[in-house]
């Protein structure tokens, strides 16, 4: 995120704005002595969001933390110190492991496709397409679709009854298949999640507007083939958002929850223990430990480990990325791919 | 050219809606009979009609439409602000503050919702809409971000001549940068309304049955005394749930689109 600190252009209160005629008289300024004195403003400008998130987002992690160093079953009021005890626990468990290899398994598959998808989207929207508006709004309404009704909406196309996918096999005399259980159930998880590739369509899209035409010309000129053009050229100018989207995707994909629980054949509070195996992720197995097994200490645990995974994940990424990705704005970086 | 790629791929994306559709038609005979494809005849338009008297669902979607407006609106208004102190403003530590914005953003929400949800449990805000209220107060991080970039992106005499005349920080935001933001603020509008109206999962721990939002009605409630799905109810409420939400995004779809991108990523 180099350029997002680059490009601060933040107004300096204190100097006179040289550029007005002398006759403008100066009125006094504000605030306290001058260094203290500048920073109220911004800081009470800020306050809201930081107080909100040392409220709402602080607090609650350190009180899971704590939360996390007991047996506490979320209902009794006595329970007992277990130090990082339950920590070790989740490391030695294979259920643990099991539920973090789907996740990575569903991101491995969910993100490229999506990134691809919405990349090969936006650069054919970028064409002189007609009506590009109407299709662009078309391509990205699936993704507005909330993930409750999308989820039911797919849960209804597998629908080993009344749904259309065996509807189709069967006009070929195929045997109508229950979509919902076994390994196929995380098929429908990838594609509900895919189905909103249409969501990254619009940054990728004024991306690719913003890719210097003048670059694009010299290299046609120089007899670039147009798959060069794209990977020379228009790649690496839009390198920092396909970065940007690669991150934000694989947290989302990590960090699933609803819609594998949705897909699960009860509804209501047996839900979350009906979740097929296939659809146990990392974050309905954290779910599940807290309201399904009361088990709040050890859940806690498990949650403050996938906060660090995410982090981890996350600087990786940026490190990374940060060599392949070529910033614009910085003349030191060299582009690669 | 391009064309003959993207008529497909948008009917793909769009079968998901008519058989969604098709599905809203029928009726449980029709459900089960597997002849019925496409097109249901007769087909029953009255299921719209049951799925708004087979659950409370009007009232549920007046919590819905409740909670998404005042999320909306106050995020609307602190997001701004927020993001107008990053921007034009100075102050010490306010690069480290803006590091743990941009971190922030990458936060995964499951991971303090939980939490959250353990902490209000204990002090009593659990059944209450208080949380959204403060949710809305503190901003979100990339709502921010998005108006951050914007007015950074403002010429930096916009505020000298107002500050000379003797004009306070706060009414400079609020009668020069806000008012310029105008599709900054629909599209964090609109994003922070589809996202309350769109959540299950917080309404799901934290509300009950009397108060809970649409989104968690929806997905339980369309069932029959031994607890199988009504697909046709489920259906038709599904498209009535959808439809706000497509509206406005459709109204507001060329701020959205500046917005976006305007003050985007790069």
């Amino acid at each position: 995120m180099h350029e997002v600190t680059a490009a601060t252009s933040s107004v300096d209160v204190k100097s006179p704005a040289a550029s007005l005629p002398r006759t403008h008289a100066k009125k006094p300024r504000r605030g306290g002595p001058a260094r203290f004195g500048s920073s109220v403003p911004f800081y009470l400008f800020v306050s809201p969001w930081v107080i909100g998130t040392v409220l709402l987002t602080v607090f609650p992690l350190g009180y899971a933390f704590v939360v996390s160093l007991t047996n506490w079953d979320g209902l009794s009021p006595g329970f007992t110190w277990l130090g990082l005890g339950n920590y070790a626990q989740v490391l030695a468990d294979p259920e643990t492991w099991a539920s973090l290899g789907r996740t990575g398994l569903l991101a491995l598959i969910v993100v490229p496709a999506t990134v691809v998808g919405s990349l090969g989207l936006a650069i054919l929207l970028n064409q002189k397409v007609r009506l590009r508006a109407a299709w662009r709004t078309l391509i990205y309404l699936p993704a507005l679709v909330p993930p409750v009704a999308a989820t039911l909406t797919w849960k209804l196309i597998f629908d080993r009854d009344a749904g259309a996918v065996n509807a189709l096999t069967g006009l070929f005399g195929a045997e109508p298949v229950n979509w919902l259980t076994g390994n196929q159930v995380f098929v429908v998880l990838a594609i509900v999640l895919f189905w909103g590739v249409g969501a990254g369509v619009i940054i990728l899209l004024a991306a690719l507007q913003d890719v210097p035409t003048s670059l694009l010309e010299a290299a046609e000129l120089d007899g670039a083939s147009a798959w060069r053009r794209f990977v020379s050229v228009t790649v690496p100018s839009i390198s920092p958002v396909l970065l940007f989207q690669v991150v934000t995707t694989t947290i989302a994909v990590l960090q699933t929850f609803v819609p594998a629980l949705l897909l699960s054949p009860m509804t209501g509070p047996a839900a979350i223990t009906s979740v097929p195996i296939a659809n146990r992720l990392f974050m309905v197995d954290v779910y599940s430990q807290y309201f399904a097994y009361s088990r709040y200490g050890y859940a806690s645990a498990m949650l403050w480990m996938f906060f660090v995974l995410i982090l981890i994940v996350t600087a990786v990424f940026f490190r990374l990325g940060g060599r392949a990705v070529f910033y614009a704005v910085d003349p030191n970086e060299e582009g690669k791919k | 050219m391009a064309l003959t790629v993207l008529v497909p791929i948008a009917v793909l994306l769009m079968l998901p809606v008519f058989w969604l559709l098709s599905t809203a038609l029928k009726s449980p005979q029709q459900l089960s009979d597997p002849s019925v494809a496409l097109w249901p005849s007769p087909a029953h338009w009255e299921n719209f009609l049951t799925a708004t008297t087979f659950i409370d669902f009007w009232p549920y979607l007046g919590n819905s439409l409740l909670l998404s407006t005042v999320f909306g609106i106050l995020t609307t208004i602190s997001s701004a602000m927020t993001g107008y102190g990053f921007a034009r403003l100075k102050g010490r530590g306010k690069s480290a503050l803006f590091a743990v914005l941009i971190a922030m953003m990458m936060m995964p929400a499951i991971v303090t919702l939980v939490p959250t949800y353990l902490l209000f449990a204990q002090i009593g805000l659990v059944g209450t809409y208080w949380p959204w209220v403060m949710w809305g107060i503190a901003g979100a991080p990339y709502l921010i971000f998005l108006y951050r970039q914007f007015f950074a992106g403002l010429p930096k005499e916009l505020e000298e001549a107002a500050i000379l005349d003797g004009c306070n920080r706060f009414r400079v935001f609020w009668t020069i940068f806000l008012p310029l933001s105008r599709p900054v603020i629909i599209t964090v509008f609109v994003l922070s309304f589809s996202n309350v109206w769109g959540d299950f999962i917080a309404p799901n721990l934290l509300l009950d049955t009397s108060n809970t939002t649409l989104a968690v009605a929806l997905a339980g409630g369309y069932v029959d005394s031994q607890g199988h799905p009504l697909n046709q109810l489920v259906a038709a409420g599904s498209i009535l749930y959808v439809i706000p939400v497509i509206v406005i995004f459709v109204l507001a779809q060329r701020q959205y689109v500046q917005g976006v991108s305007g003050s985007g990523i790069k």
